[in-house]
């Protein structure tokens, strides 16, 4: 060589804004908007005490995080806000531990099975439309029913202060539910039921935090209530016991088979989520809960209006570069 | 420090101007190591050279290439009015990041047919790249590498700098390629050509290597390294935020 380079490596200018390379996901993210995400949805979360995953996610996409370290790494975030919930609720015994560990196998078994189908619908390059699928369907559906749940106990409450129906055990109607074999009791709850449908519940919501990147509360919590019939008081506590867990699984799974978790990211939203849900519980304290939920539902249907118009219209680019066995170019 | 290189190199220079001697080319990157830490948002290189024997008509092309990917390409299909990724094609040894400056527009340099030939620039590369997969497929496959150029500009990881080389006195010249934050790790080539009459009559190549420092890199290999410890300990991190949390909220 002619002239002498110096050799000594360089470190890149620094920025004087707040970018932060993420480690894992390998984009370069302002971290004030990280930090904002995480406040912003963590404050919704905790006016509406729901995890917000199915708001997290999605939003994580449209920044550019790649869909499969989006997924991975909110299971991580959930994993810690999740956890300060639970032992809120294991301190205050508001928390059915019986129901807790079969919904958690399920959930388990469910995670086992979702970080499967994850990698291999990834090495199809199907897992953006899967995973579009899967919000469009599940947030239409229980977004929908809340919706009309939360309108008729509105009309239902300016009609005049009628008692809801059905909240005494003694007027439960028998369903389905009550002839299906292996029955427990589950002191807690007051409940004697087979133990068919929360291992199902579970699972399903196993699989859902898996493909989904959500605890899966919102499917739960009405699973919980109108098909298990448990008293509302556990319903949250016992919730949160399973997601803390099938989350943390989640996380090992994903971690060790697809190295999709970003412990930066998730952290950082972590941060910003705590913060964020102290604010949000604190203004949830004014509002009435039914206009809480509808005002939740009608979330819950934006999120999914947006992700359905996005399937169907036509892409500014009509072909997608994919690397092998990775995330997008 | 870059002056009195500066200065060496036109010493250096200066009398072959005026010889007829065959031309030859030197060129050295300001950097060697690229780290990419956790401030990384892109970073500017300097590409320094000298040539010999270089006329008024001669033209210089600097070209920066990234590691070779594997990519896949899909083409999006209308079905049941939902935009589905159908009709995949693989391509191997795509680079994953292309740059090219040129001291005069590059179609001003050379033919397509010359640069075709010499497999400069980004669609001479993508075709030679691609001559596998368009041996094994009887699709027409223009419109996959066109999507692959569309995707890495959109990324800044395919880039054209018309004019981006700068001819100094002496023979001496400079091109500045920038690196995007979304920059790929591995081993980078540069290489400088020197066009006369359209045809490259002496070229030049140095490195480059771009890696992960710092916490990024430490990060990056607990990760890889140790997948199943790091998850673990990503839900300890967790379940400890949440405590802190929990904490935080218990004290009011």
């Amino acid at each position: 060589m002619l002239f002498s380079s110096n050799g000594s490596s360089v470190r890149p200018r620094a920025s004087p804004a707040v970018q932060i390379y993420l480690p894992i996901a390998e984009i370069s993210v302002n971290v004030f908007v990280l930090l904002g995400l995480g406040a912003g949805v963590g404050f919704l979360s905790g006016m509406f005490g729901v995890g917000g995953g199915f708001l997290m996610t999605p939003l994580l996409f449209f920044i550019g995080i790649p869909p499969a370290v989006a997924v991975s790494t909110q299971a991580n975030q959930i994993c810690a806000s999740s956890a300060s919930g639970a032992l809120a609720h294991w301190k205050r015994k508001t928390l059915d531990l019986k129901m807790g560990l079969l919904l958690l196998a399920g959930g388990s078994a469910g995670s086992i099975l979702g970080v499967q189908l994850f990698a291999y619908l990834r090495s199809l390059g199907q897992i953006d439309l899967f995973i579009s699928l899967s919000y469009v369907g599940f947030l239409g559906i229980i977004g929908g029913l809340m919706f009309l749940e939360s309108v008729r106990a509105i009309l239902r409450r300016n009609a005049g202060g009628a008692r809801r129906a059905g909240a005494g055990g003694g007027r439960r109607r028998r369903t389905w539910i009550d002839r299906l074999p292996f029955k427990m009791r589950f002191p807690t709850s007051g409940l004697y039921i087979s133990v068919i449908p929360p291992v199902a519940i579970g699972a399903l919501v196993g699989t859902l935090a898996a493909i989904m990147g959500v605890g899966g509360g919102f499917v739960m919590v009405p699973a919980m209530i109108y098909i298990l019939r448990m008293p509302t008081n556990v319903v949250v506590g016992t919730s949160l016991f399973q997601i803390l867990f099938v989350t943390a699984l989640t996380t090992v799974l994903q971690a060790g088979q697809n190295q999709t978790v970003d412990i930066v990211l998730a952290m950082l939203l972590t941060v910003g989520g705590v913060i964020g849900a102290q604010f949000g519980a604190r203004a949830g304290r004014h509002m009435k809960a039914e206009e809480l939920r509808a005002l939740l539902a009608f979330m819950v249907i934006a999120v999914c209006l947006k992700l359905g118009w996005d399937l169907v219209v036509t892409p500014a680019d009509l072909f997608e570069v994919m690397q092998h066995g990775r995330g997008g170019l | 420090m870059i002056g009195a290189l500066l200065f060496s190199l036109a010493l250096q220079g200066q009398p072959t101007l005026l010889t007829s001697e065959p031309p030859s080319i030197v060129a050295a990157l300001t950097h060697e190591t690229v780290e990419i830490r956790e401030d990384f948002s892109g970073q500017e290189l300097v590409l320094y050279g000298a040539t010999r024997g270089m006329t008024i008509q001669d033209e210089i092309v600097v070209v920066l290439r990234g590691p070779a990917r594997d990519l896949r390409v899909m083409e999006k299909q209308r079905t049941f009015g939902i935009w589905i990724n159908s009709a995949p094609l693989e391509f191997e040894n795509i680079p994953s990041y292309y740059a090219i400056a040129t001291s005069l527009p590059l179609e001003e340099i050379a033919t397509p047919e010359s640069l075709a030939g010499s497999g400069i620039g980004l669609p001479a590369t993508l075709a030679i790249r691609a001559a596998p997969t368009a041996a094994e497929t009887e699709r027409d496959i223009r419109p996959y590498l066109d999507a692959i150029g569309r995707a890495g500009s959109r990324n800044n990881l395919y880039a054209e700098a018309q004019r981006g080389v700068e001819i100094l006195d002496g023979g001496l010249f400079r091109a500045t390629i920038s690196l995007p934050p979304l920059t790929p790790v591995g081993n980078y080539v540069a290489e400088v050509y020197l066009f006369r009459d359209g045809r490259a009559v002496a070229s030049r190549s140095a490195s480059l290597r771009v890696e992960k420092a710092g916490l990024e890199r430490f990060v990056y290999e607990f990760a890889h390294d140790w997948p199943w410890l790091y998850g673990l300990f990503c839900v300890v991190l967790a379940v400890l935020a949440g405590y802190a949390g929990y904490l935080a909220f218990n004290r009011r």
